[in-house]
């Protein structure tokens, strides 16, 4: 395996079924670096699907998927962990763990990358600090808002420098006012070189942050 | 504190009462194992005892010149399987005679060493050789007869000797092994049913550790160290109480035994046998911990 020096994801043709449903139909596009682009469509469109197969989670049926130079496809079980310590996830239902605090949700994502312990502190601090959450640092996650355990979710996925994040209807479970704020910060990271794919069905938000958008219906690119 | 240690301890206070029946189990089976090797232990000590303690005597005939029962003597004392060759005079034999009587010193005034033959004493290393040399001693034209005075219970002879020895040896290695090898299966079930439980309890985290990237040896390193952490318990805890247990019979036991010597001597020997028993149960029980996790951890579905 060898990284790709343009970091993109590419789908070439890209098919994936589930018994006799059809969740991607032959779908291609491609992601350059940098770039911040939002995958719409309505619930069971196939936006989830994309983010597993990019996340090497699902493995398409027919087609092609390169994520930042590597084949999905053709990983191996054992490549796949370091694959996606790559990659970092923002999920719809957050994903953060009940009896760890803020710091541990954050701190456990370097223990994964294998960063030493003596590095964590900073780290954690800079990434909660970024994402507003500071304060929050020893809150367990029963006590935090939607838009705060949304924002664990991101600042987790950010503390280890991802060089690609996928967030998944991160807005999905939050009010207007919570879904722009956590918007502006996925923009502030966007601007410092990440490349972003975000799969949403807000609309306004989709509208409103005017970004390339891949629109899913049916499990093909419309 | 490292982050593994730190989750497995995180487990075990989540959930004290599957901590406790683990480590109860692994201290039972511990403990009865520990009892077991002392046992083994013992039971070797007894038949080496009796092994190699003098039972064959060459009474010898009173013709019989120092010429001759030197070139016997030399000649038991090359033989690898014979040991402690001793020659006892006519001299010597009386004064057994008396030392065995004191209590009654007439029986000791009314006889001279004349009427007490000289004799070879000497030991077996391997008690099923004595019958071998026993006839090989009866042939020599110096020896009058051979006694022996090994002895156990009502046996007449040192093949029944033997054989009782090597019954109950048997019996104590085959019945401890098989009654430490059923604790040893039920502490293994255990401990693969509370980490299968554990395992089904950590499926959201494992999951979560999944898609951020997480290998199979960091997901199953605190589940494994967690087991590390219940045999290590019972093997400290199941030891100990033994040991103390030990301690506490062995001047009984050592009284009651008298000159056979079940038990190392010397403090320092106690300390050895029960080190060694340690270190041996240490290693069985991280064979336990690492054989009953990583069991219940590939029941687990695995995911891409």
């Amino acid at each position: 395996m060898s990284a790709d020096e343009t970091s993109t994801i590419h789908f070439k043709a890209v098919t994936k079924k589930f018994g006799s449903l059809v969740a991607l139909d032959n779908i291609s596009f491609d992601v350059k670096k940098g770039e911040f682009v939002f995958i719409t469509g309505p619930s069971g469109a196939g936006k989830t699907t994309i983010l597993k197969i990019i996340l090497g989670e699902l493995i398409p049926d027919m087609g092609e998927v390169t994520v930042d130079g590597f084949n999905v496809k053709t990983l191996k079980s054992k490549d796949i962990p370091y694959f996606r310590q790559k990659i970092g996830t923002v999920f719809q239902d957050f994903k953060v763990l009940p009896e760890r605090t803020v710091y541990e949700n954050v701190a456990v994502a370097l223990a994964v990358i294998g960063l030493p312990e003596k590095d964590w502190s900073e780290r954690v601090t800079h990434v909660l600090k970024l994402a507003g959450l500071n304060r929050q640092a020893n809150h367990f996650p029963s006590q935090l808002s939607g838009g705060e355990l949304q924002r664990v979710s991101l600042a987790r996925a950010l503390a280890v420098n991802p060089r690609i994040l996928l967030a998944d209807e991160p807005t999905g479970n939050l009010d207007w006012e919570t879904s722009d704020n956590l918007m502006q910060l996925f923009e502030k990271i966007n601007k410092e070189g990440k490349t972003i794919i975000m799969a949403t069905h807000n609309l306004d938000i989709v509208k409103k942050y005017n970004k390339r958008t891949i629109n899913i219906v049916g499990g093909k690119i419309k | 504190m490292n982050i593994h240690f730190k989750t497995a301890l995180d487990y075990i206070r989540r959930s004290p009462f599957q901590a406790l029946a683990a480590s109860f189990v692994l201290t039972l089976t511990f403990f009865v194992a520990t009892l077991v090797s002392v046992l083994v232990y013992s039971s070797s000590k007894l038949i080496t005892y009796f092994e190699t303690r003098p039972q064959v005597i060459a009474f010898l005939k009173d013709a019989a010149t120092d010429t001759d029962i030197a070139n016997l003597q030399h000649s038991l004392e090359d033989n690898p399987k014979i040991q402690n060759v001793k020659y006892v005079s006519k001299e010597e034999a009386l004064s057994i005679y008396k030392k065995a009587t004191s209590d009654n010193p007439l029986l000791g005034q009314l006889v001279s060493p004349s009427i007490f033959p000289a004799s070879l004493e000497f030991s077996v290393t391997d008690l099923s050789y004595a019958q071998t040399a026993i006839d090989s001693v009866k042939s020599e034209s110096i020896v009058d007869s051979v006694g022996f005075t090994a002895a156990l219970g009502g046996e007449s002879s040192l093949n029944d000797v033997v054989a009782r020895l090597r019954t109950i040896t048997t019996y104590v290695k085959v019945g401890g092994a098989i009654f430490v090898g059923l604790l040893a299966i039920s502490s293994l079930v255990v401990l693969f049913t509370i980490i299968s439980m554990r395992m089904v309890g950590r499926k959201e985290e494992v999951e979560i550790l999944n898609l951020i990237g997480a290998t199979q040896n960091f997901i199953r390193s605190p589940i494994i160290i967690e087991a590390f952490i219940y045999t290590a318990f019972g093997v400290l805890i199941g030891w100990a109480i033994s040991f103390i247990a030990v301690l506490y019979l062995a001047p009984t036991v050592v009284s009651y035994f008298g000159e056979i010597p079940i038990l190392p001597g010397s403090a320092l020997g106690i300390f050895e046998l029960f080190g060694i028993i340690f270190v041996g149960e240490l290693i069985i029980g991280l064979v336990l911990a690492l054989s009953g996790s990583l069991l219940a951890i590939s029941r687990v579905k695995k995911v891409r």
